[in-house]
């Protein structure tokens, strides 16, 4: 038989096989799509706002009233009604029923009439992350738009002209730029990032299930025959994980355009190039869950190994908590994972603007596991075709 | 008595079950031990120092090298490379070998001597917050410490007290005040939220493993007796990787801790049983061994997001915020930060028991619905 008639056949069983398994073919086509979407919908807000956080005033002047105005003009804030006494603090702060606390101390308006500076505390919930820096940054740019007003006003009681006593003050100033994503939009950084994540885990999941449910079924021969040659089976392997390429790698396609097009958001580096990898990383995804099947020859092995390999992919990954400051070991461990890459390059075209000469090298790094993973798969099949008593395993 | 008795003989058989069962076995009792240490691991030193940076010196005076210097002496960054042209900076960036940059301007001595304040622009990587952070604040302390240093000599002249002049430029000041993560690490941050969805996750799969097999035979039918048992035995193995990460994880790694240990074991008491119902539920539903793995494993990503410990659930959608208690997760992980992390007394968490114990109690009538004997 000719190669690409191997290949129809493989992709023709597999489609029967797909039209009456309700979940294999629910898992490769609207599950991955739906959650996709459901994790898109999660960060849509971009930047969350009205974390409610809690006021305790212990000058109630003018000035302490002004300063809880600024605060409740912060569209990242939600005043929450005041405190009186540090026991209702700790209570509300214990049950997260405000992530943070501002606390103004008694003196306050006096200290600022006599030119003293003077300490405004926050108390904030540490153990929720994200949460307490949105509000520190959020306090204390309050603050500081406060502190502004008041120094200006001072100057001009002195009749100082407002540039010369700026500059006789501070002689460096440093002008803080955050580059490629400067609103820290959690849309554009997380999202992006956890919808490959998560087709990485379905696509070797779905690679594992393709091959080792042959196996499990003890239908390994009626797929490959007994005494298929290399070509062969590679041609029938293609043939049988080309559905869930096309169904993931197509969810991936829609998301990622959604994401920046769909969104009025347009990349600065290649976004061809970003799908052209995503539909790579994929392939490569499929292979290390075929192979998986392949090298235990039993279904539930090749998913736990899947679990382990791809879950906490994206904690390695240097997204969250970055790279270089992992031990030494786990750097190691990142490396050899193929989402750390692929998630490098999709930063550098979706973000960082970088030329393709940076992001050609990965995508090559990819395609290649991908073949080499593919490839080593298969003599492992034909060996099993071969031998009915490896079949089964559970 | 005969209730009872078919109560204890379904614990033991499932028990049993569970040891003889090599898959489940990895699922609910090893995975636990092996995620609880490699999933901490990337998070081992806790906080971002040293991060590579670069000082782009266009005007290569003594004050800029001074700049340099206290930037390199700053624990947050290191000063990679000192370069005369911001295009190799830009470069050095996308290759990754710094995560930023400062620009010390030309005549940036002569403005300083003239009085004018010189600007050093920093620039760092926005597509990871954590870098950007430590980047953009490193350099501006260090610029800070140098401007205050050049600062003293002049008030010294003019006859100027420092303090008087940090009074009248920043009237206020915020001072941060760290609660329950003092030390704002970041696995202090998120491995004792994730813990509890790790043990969701293994526990989930390996209850369904099992009952999915069961259900492959019908054999998973079973009056409410021993459903009770058989729960009650997945839930024993539950209780101790529960037992594992809020004792033995959390102290080895010292992540805050043990604030209300009598409310966290009451947590698990509510929490394990809530997942091995739904984990049996799956099983019936999927009645095959291996989908509970094909099914749930992928469902890890978006639970953790939508518990709201990392993405605050202000900001999601409102249906999103209504459905995602529908994961035992949400209501755990925000029950077990308040007891064992911040220290809330039991009754401030009792609206999570509650939902808990709800989704117990749903997930369990229906498994006694799909799962009654002698039907079919």
């Amino acid at each position: 038989m000719k190669l690409i008639q191997v290949f129809a056949t493989s992709a023709r069983r597999e489609v029967v096989w797909l039209k009456h398994s309700y979940w294999d073919l629910a898992i490769i086509s609207w599950v991955p799509l739906l959650v996709v979407a459901v994790l898109w919908w999660t960060f849509s807000a971009g930047l969350p706002g009205r974390l409610p956080i809690g006021v305790m005033d212990q000058d109630h002047s003018a000035s302490s009233r002004q300063l809880i105005r600024f605060l409740q003009a912060s569209p990242g804030l939600l005043v929450m009604p005041h405190y009186n006494h540090t026991a209702e603090v700790t209570q509300a702060l214990r049950r997260a029923e405000v992530y943070a606390v501002v606390s103004i101390p008694p003196d306050f308006a006096r200290s600022l009439k006599q030119g003293r500076a003077v300490q405004v505390t926050l108390l904030h919930n540490a153990q929720l992350g994200t949460h307490s820096s949105l509000v520190q940054r959020d306090v204390r740019s309050a603050v500081a738009t406060l502190s502004a007003g008041i120094e200006r006003a001072a100057r001009n009681k002195r009749g100082e002209p407002a540039l010369a006593s700026h500059v006789s003050l501070e002689p460096l100033r440093s002008s803080l730029v955050t580059l490629f994503n400067p609103a820290l939009n959690y849309e554009q950084f997380l999202a992006a990032a956890l919808i490959p994540a998560l087709l990485h885990i379905l696509a070797m999941t779905a690679g594992a299930w393709a091959v080792g449910r042959e196996i499990r079924d003890r239908t390994v021969a009626d797929w490959l025959g007994t005494r298929a040659g290399y070509a062969s089976t590679a041609a029938a392997l293609l043939g049988k994980l080309l559905w869930p390429l096309l169904g993931l790698a197509t969810v991936g396609t829609l998301a990622m355009l959604w994401l920046t097009i769909g969104r009025d958001w347009y990349p600065a580096g290649s976004l061809t190039w970003i799908l052209l990898a995503l539909w790579t990383f994929l392939a490569l995804s499929l292979a290390m869950g075929a192979l998986a099947s392949s090298v235990t020859l039993s279904l539930r092995t090749a998913l736990s190994a899947t679990g382990f390999i791809t879950a906490p992919a994206f904690a390695f990954s240097g997204v969250g908590f970055p790279l270089q400051s992992m031990p030494l070991l786990a750097q190691a461990w990142a490396g050899v994972l193929p989402y750390t890459h692929y998630i490098r390059l999709q930063m550098e075209q979706l973000q960082m603007a970088a030329p393709l000469a940076y992001s050609t090298p990965v995508l090559v790094a990819l395609a290649s596991s991908a073949v080499f993973l593919a490839a080593l798969s298969v003599p492992l099949l034909n060996r099993c075709a071969g031998q009915p008593n490896a079949w089964g395993s559970r | 008595m005969r209730l009872q008795s078919s109560i204890w003989r379904a614990w033991v058989d499932t028990l049993k079950n569970i040891a003889a069962d090599k898959g489940v076995l990895l699922l609910i009792a090893i995975a636990p031990v092996i995620y609880g240490g490699f999933y901490p691991w990337p998070y081992a030193q806790e906080t971002v120092t040293r991060v590579p940076v670069a000082v782009v010196d266009l005007d290569h005076s003594n004050l800029s090298r001074q700049i340099t210097r206290f930037a390199d002496a700053s624990p947050r960054i290191e000063v990679r490379m000192v370069i005369g042209d911001e295009r190799l900076a830009q470069q050095a960036l996308w290759r990754g070998e710094i995560e930023g940059y400062a620009v010390l301007p030309r005549d940036l001595k002569r403005q300083v001597l003239r009085g004018s304040t010189a600007v050093v622009t920093v620039k760092a990587n926005g597509s990871y917050a954590l870098l950007n952070k430590a980047v953009l604040s490193g350099f501006a302390e260090a610029i800070g410490t140098v401007s205050a240093g050049v600062e003293i000599k002049k008030l010294q002249v003019s006859g100027q007290s420092a303090q008087q002049a940090q009074a009248g430029r920043h009237p206020i000041g915020t001072q941060m005040v760290a609660l329950f993560n003092p030390t704002e690490g970041y696995g202090s941050y998120v491995v004792p939220a994730v813990a509890l969805l790790i043990i969701q996750q293994t526990l989930l799969m390996g209850v369904g493993m099992l009952v999915g097999l069961w259900a492959e035979t019908g054999q998973h039918r079973a009056d409410a007796a021993t459903w009770m048992g058989r729960i009650l035995g997945f839930s024993s193995v539950g209780y101790l990787s529960g037992l594992f990460y809020f004792g033995l994880v959390f102290w080895i790694h010292d992540f805050p801790r043990g604030a209300n240990m009598t409310g966290a074991l009451v947590l698990l008491a509510v929490y394990i049983p809530a997942i091995c119902t739904l984990g049996a539920l799956l099983g019936v539903w999927f009645g095959n061994r291996e989908r509970a793995l094909q099914v749930l494993l992928f469902t890890a990503l978006p639970m953790a997001f939508l518990s709201g410990f990392s993405w605050p659930a202000e900001a999601l959608p409102e249906l999103l915020q209504a459905l995602r208690w529908l994961f035992p997760s949400t209501a755990g992980i925000q029950a077990a930060l308040r007891l064992n992390q911040m220290g809330a007394p039991l009754v401030d968490v009792a609206g999570y028991l509650i939902v808990l114990a709800a989704l117990t109690a749903s997930a369990g009538g229906l498994l006694l619905q799909v799962a009654r004997p002698g039907k079919g």
